[in-house]
């Protein structure tokens, strides 16, 4: 598939044009916003055929812009966290969601920890029953605050429960904050560009 | 489906706006064709929706010409001049919502609705007929939803997403049947529009449920927010925006992996305007009332 296209530039464009076309894809597909969502697998391969056509664009050019694509994949974290669940997260990942709840359901009133709730949530949320999935995600912060993860999966539910559309245009207004390390680096590049590198921060 | 599918008229450039005319005229023309006459009456801005988002994802321009409105011939309108088959979609599904409604009010609604519902029902009967033998799909969607949605009423400690998923799932189904097989991307973007549907769907079942919290105390009928949330409206109303905000929000992340090819702006303008307006008006106007 021709690289353009997928960016939605011209051949003739320039490297800021393409540079701020893949940005703008990036901030739309990016996977945090999908986090959860029964479309979370396809955003990540769109994100996938915009990093390559990004990639792509910037190996055939090979100008200076490559040292910035290279943190480009680096949004996919594989984090991994100890999990006395590993078998039901693999599910989960594999879209398998009606095993996993076979086996989450098993599991006996005692053993139901905070990732139990956790996972339950996810298996709803990725089914596109929010409601369950939100009380699920409640019950596992609850029953553990410190952990990030499940955290974030409450966070991003929250932060669902306030419709918010083209929520991402709104970037150029400081917020680096939901960018991660690719659009992040740009980001601050932008910024300190935009303030004449006087030190805005 | 219940009229909440509208386009915000003041935030719409005046192209959009003859253009979203013209589908709205070109399919109650469509009723008119292919059933009867009276059938332009059934004519709803949810099918004006589903028409739009299948011509969006056609390849070529529908094309507009002008012509005479046949309801009101004093009045002017856009017609369009192709794109039959997806106002022969949204003309079926039309009618065919229409029908297992009217069931549907025969079932469970009052004295007076019952004889009127019954004497409707001959007519309505005959256009379902004739609608499913074109598209066996969409009156296969719209039974499922309709004999599932009987099932899980049943259960009284039914909560807010399992009473919403038969409407989801229907529209996730309808929507799903305008994804060309061999198209490029075609398993994707069924996966997207089947989500998009899910979400809309369920907006729009939890939306009626919003509209009918009072009176289904009242009458005591099944309601899932007055299940799960309990009966004072104003202390949850927060939450059934929440709630609704999300479908909001996940039907917007699905248009964003969409690949359309026309009346963008117009579908802009229904998922950014259009539908959280719908949904602010007609949940914080009616607590003003109850207040």
């Amino acid at each position: 598939m021709n690289p353009y296209q997928v960016l939605g530039v011209s051949e003739t464009a320039s490297e800021t044009e393409i540079k701020n076309a893949y940005r703008e894809l990036a901030k739309k597909y990016h996977p945090d916003n999908y986090a959860g969502s029964p479309l979370a697998d396809v955003a990540e391969q769109k994100m996938k055929e915009i990093n390559e056509a990004y990639d792509t664009i910037c190996d055939m050019r090979r100008n200076s812009s490559s040292a910035n694509h290279t943190d480009s994949a680096s949004y996919n974290n594989s984090s991994y966290t100890y999990s006395s669940f590993s078998d039901v997260r693999r599910l989960i990942k594999e879209g398998r969601l009606d095993d996993a709840m076979q086996i989450l359901n098993g599991v006996t009133a005692a053993n139901r920890n905070a990732e139990w709730h956790f996972l339950m949530g996810m298996i709803f949320s990725r089914k596109g029953w929010n409601e369950q999935a939100y009380s699920y995600f409640q019950t596992a912060c609850r029953m553990d605050p410190s952990n990030q993860e499940f955290m974030s999966a409450l966070n991003n539910m929250n932060a669902r429960r306030t419709y918010n559309p083209g929520g991402y245009n709104t970037v150029g207004t400081g917020g680096c904050s939901m960018c991660d390390i690719c659009t992040g680096l740009m980001c601050m590049n932008c910024c300190c560009d935009c303030c004449g590198g006087n030190g805005c921060c | 489906m219940f009229g909440f599918v509208t386009v915000d008229k003041s935030e719409m450039l005046y192209k959009d706006f003859e253009a979203y005319k013209a589908v709205y005229c070109s399919l109650c023309k469509q009723l008119g064709k292919e059933y009867t006459f009276l059938s332009r009456f059934i004519l709803s801005y949810d099918c004006t929706f589903y028409a739009v988002l299948a011509l969006a994802l056609e390849k070529d321009c529908p094309g507009f010409c002008k012509g005479r409105c046949k309801v009101n011939p004093l009045k002017k309108c856009s017609f369009l001049i192709h794109g039959e088959e997806a106002l022969s979609k949204a003309a079926a599904l039309s009618v065919i919502s229409v029908y297992y409604k009217l069931l549907d009010n025969i079932a469970d609604g009052g004295f007076f609705e019952k004889i009127g519902c019954c004497i409707l029902k001959p007519f309505f009967s005959n256009w379902r007929k004739k609608a499913s033998l074109k598209y066996p799909e969409i009156d296969n969607a719209v039974k499922t939803m309709s004999d599932s949605q009987f099932e899980v009423e049943k259960d009284v400690h039914c909560g807010i997403d399992k009473a919403a998923e038969p409407t989801a799932t229907m529209l996730s189904t309808v929507l799903k049947l305008l994804i060309i097989n061999d198209a490029k991307n075609s398993v994707m973007q069924k996966t997207v529009i089947s989500n998009f549907g899910y979400f809309l769907g369920k907006w729009i079942y939890l939306m009626d449920a919003a509209v009918d919290f009072e009176s289904d105390i009242k009458r005591g009928n099944f309601n899932p927010y007055v299940i799960s949330y309990g009966d004072d409206y104003n202390s949850k109303v927060d939450d059934i925006n929440s709630s609704l905000d999300y479908c909001l929000s996940e039907a917007f992340l699905s248009y964003n992996l969409l690949e359309l090819n026309h009346f963008k702006s117009i579908i802009e303008n229904l998922l950014i305007h259009g539908l959280p307006k719908k949904q602010k008006s007609i949940l914080y106007k009616e607590e003003k009332i109850a207040e």
